[in-house]
C-alpha cells in the first residue's frame, strides 16, 4: 500500500515534470534561449584578439589622443556625431545638427556606411575604408588619427549597430579607448571590442584631407577612395591627393593615369603628358593610358607621337580598342 | 481596370526611363580626339565590370533618390546626399537598402531577448548594457 503510494507520487512528479518540460519547451521565448545558449556553446567564446608582433614592437605601450572633441549622440544619432568628430578633429567646422539631416535615415532610425562616406567627401575630406583588423586599427590611432568604427553591440539576430570613434588603446591592459554614444573616452576590453566589431566584418573609417594617406591603406583602396572624391569635389582640389598617391605607391599605373587625367583637366598637359608616360611605363598593357597620352599630344599638335601612342593603344585588344582605332583615324584625316 | 493600366502604362514607363538614361550612357562614351577616358571608366572597365553593369550603376542613382525620400529624407536634402555616393555605393545603395546594416538601431525588447544579451553581455560577447562592465 505504502510502496504503491509512493510509486503513485513518483509517477506523478515524473509525469508532472514532462508535462512541465513540455510546456517550458513549447514557450517561445525560452525555445529561443535554448537554442541561443546552445549555439553560443557551440561556436565557442571571443578570445583576445592577438596583435602582429611586428605592430606590437611599432605601437607605444599607451596611447590616448586627447585632443579628438566629443559629441555625445542624441537619439539614435550615433552616425552624425561620429563624422562631427573625425571631422572637427580635421578642423572641419561642422555641427551635429548640420550632419543629421544629411546623413540619418529617419526611418531607420540609423545611418547606413555608404553615406557615412559621402558625408565625409561633401566636407572636403576623402574617407578611405581601411582593412579592418586589429592591427591597422591601432597603426591608424597611432598616427594621430580618429577611427570610425562600426559594431554591432548585440547578437546578429537583434542587432545594435553602432558607430564609435576609437581613440586610444592600452596594449598592456588589451583596453581600447572609444568616444561611444553618451560616453567619452570609454573603456572597452581588447576582447568586447574585438567580438562587437567583427559583427561589423571590421568596418573603420579614416577621413583625411586631400594630399594625406592613410598608413595602412592599400593602393586600390587609395585609388578607390580618391576617384570617388574627384567625382564629387572635381580635379583641381584632387590634384594633390593623386600627387600623394604616386608618391606612397610609384609603380601605379592607375595612380599616374589618374593624375594625368586631372592634371589635364586643369590644363596642365605637359604634367599630364608626363603622368601618362609613368602610366605605361608602369603597366604597358594600360590601353586607356596609351590612348589618353596619345589624346592629349594630339590636343599639344605631336602628331607623330600621337600616332605611336594610339597605335600601341590599338593593338591591345580590350574595350578601349575601337576607341583607338577611331582616334587613329582622325589623326591621319 | 486598375490592373489594365498598370500592364498598359508599365512598359511605356519602363521604355521612357531607358530611352531617358540612353543619352548619359552616350555622354560617358567619350568621342574620339576630344574627351580622355576617365578614370572612373577606366577602373570600371579594369575591374571587369560590362556595359550593362555600367548602365544599371547610372540608372541607380534614381532609384535610390527614390528610396531616400521614402526613408523620411528631406526631399531638399536627397540630390546633395545621392551626388556623394560614388557609382558603387549608389549601386549598393539602390539593390540593398533595407539589409545594409544602419548605425543605431533598437534591439526588439523581448524578455528572452534580454535575458540572452545580459548573458553575452557578461560573457563579454556583446555590449548591450552599461552596466555590466
Amino acid at each position: 500500500m505504502l510502496t504503491s503510494r509512493i510509486r503513485y507520487v513518483e509517477n506523478a512528479r515524473a509525469e508532472g515534470v514532462l508535462v512541465w518540460h513540455k510546456q517550458l519547451w513549447r514557450m517561445p521565448g525560452l525555445r529561443v534561449t535554448g537554442l541561443c545558449l546552445l549555439l553560443l556553446l557551440m561556436s565557442g567564446c571571443a578570445a583576445t584578439p592577438q596583435l602582429a608582433e611586428t605592430t606590437q614592437q611599432r605601437l607605444p605601450e599607451r596611447l590616448l589622443l586627447d585632443d579628438i572633441p566629443f559629441h555625445g549622440q542624441r537619439d539614435y544619432q550615433c552616425g552624425p556625431a561620429a563624422l562631427a568628430m573625425v571631422l572637427n578633429a580635421q578642423g572641419v567646422d561642422v555641427s551635429v545638427d548640420t550632419l543629421i539631416p544629411q546623413v540619418f535615415l529617419p526611418s531607420r532610425e540609423g545611418s547606413v556606411q555608404p553615406e557615412m562616406l559621402a558625408t565625409v567627401r561633401r566636407h572636403g575630406r576623402i574617407p578611405f575604408v581601411i582593412e579592418g583588423n586589429l592591427d591597422t586599427l591601432l597603426t591608424e590611432i597611432a598616427a594621430g588619427q580618429p577611427v570610425v568604427v562600426m559594431q554591432n553591440l548585440s547578437l546578429p539576430a537583434w542587432p545594435l549597430w553602432h558607430y564609435a570613434v576609437a581613440i586610444g588603446f592600452d596594449l598592456e591592459a588589451s583596453e581600447m579607448i572609444l568616444h561611444s554614444g553618451m560616453e567619452p573616452q570609454r573603456v572597452e576590453s581588447f576582447r568586447r571590442f574585438d567580438a562587437t566589431w567583427a559583427r561589423s566584418h571590421r568596418w573603420a573609417l579614416v577621413t583625411l584631407p586631400p594630399g594625406k594617406l592613410p598608413e595602412t591603406i592599400g593602393e586600390d583602396a587609395a585609388i578607390e577612395a580618391t576617384t570617388a572624391w574627384e567625382r564629387l569635389q572635381g580635379a583641381k582640389p584632387s590634384l594633390p591627393a593623386w600627387t600623394a598617391l604616386v608618391e606612397r605607391f610609384p609603380d601605379s599605373a592607375m595612380g599616374h593615369f589618374a593624375l594625368g587625367n586631372a592634371r589635364h583637366a586643369v590644363g596642365d598637359d605637359a604634367g599630364a603628358i608626363h603622368a601618362f608616360e609613368r602610366a605605361v611605363a608602369n603597366d604597358p598593357n594600360l590601353a586607356a593610358g596609351w590612348l589618353n597620352l596619345g589624346l592629349v599630344y594630339q590636343a599639344q599638335g605631336e602628331n607623330h607621337q600621337a600616332r605611336q601612342a594610339m597605335q600601341r593603344a590599338a593593338d591591345l585588344p580590350g574595350r578601349w580598342q575601337t576607341q583607338a582605332e577611331q582616334a587613329l583615324e582622325s589623326l591621319s584625316q | 481596370m486598375m490592373k489594365k493600366i498598370c500592364r498598359f502604362l508599365s512598359p511605356l514607363l519602363i521604355a521612357a526611363l531607358v530611352l531617358g538614361s540612353l543619352p548619359v550612357v552616350a555622354a560617358s562614351q567619350p568621342t574620339p580626339g576630344a574627351t580622355l577616358i576617365s578614370t572612373e571608366e577606366a577602373l570600371s572597365a579594369e575591374s571587369g565590370q560590362t556595359h550593362r553593369e555600367r548602365i544599371h550603376t547610372i540608372l541607380a542613382r534614381e532609384d535610390v533618390q527614390e528610396q531616400l525620400v521614402a526613408q523620411g529624407v528631406d526631399p531638399a536634402e536627397v540630390e546633395a546626399r545621392v551626388a556623394a555616393l560614388s557609382d558603387a555605393e549608389a549601386a549598393q545603395m539602390a539593390d540593398q537598402l533595407e539589409e545594409l546594416p544602419a548605425g543605431a538601431s533598437v534591439v526588439g525588447a523581448l524578455f528572452a531577448v534580454f535575458v540572452i544579451l545580459l548573458v553575452t553581455d557578461i560573457l563579454g560577447l556583446t555590449n548591450v548594457f552599461p552596466f555590466t562592465r
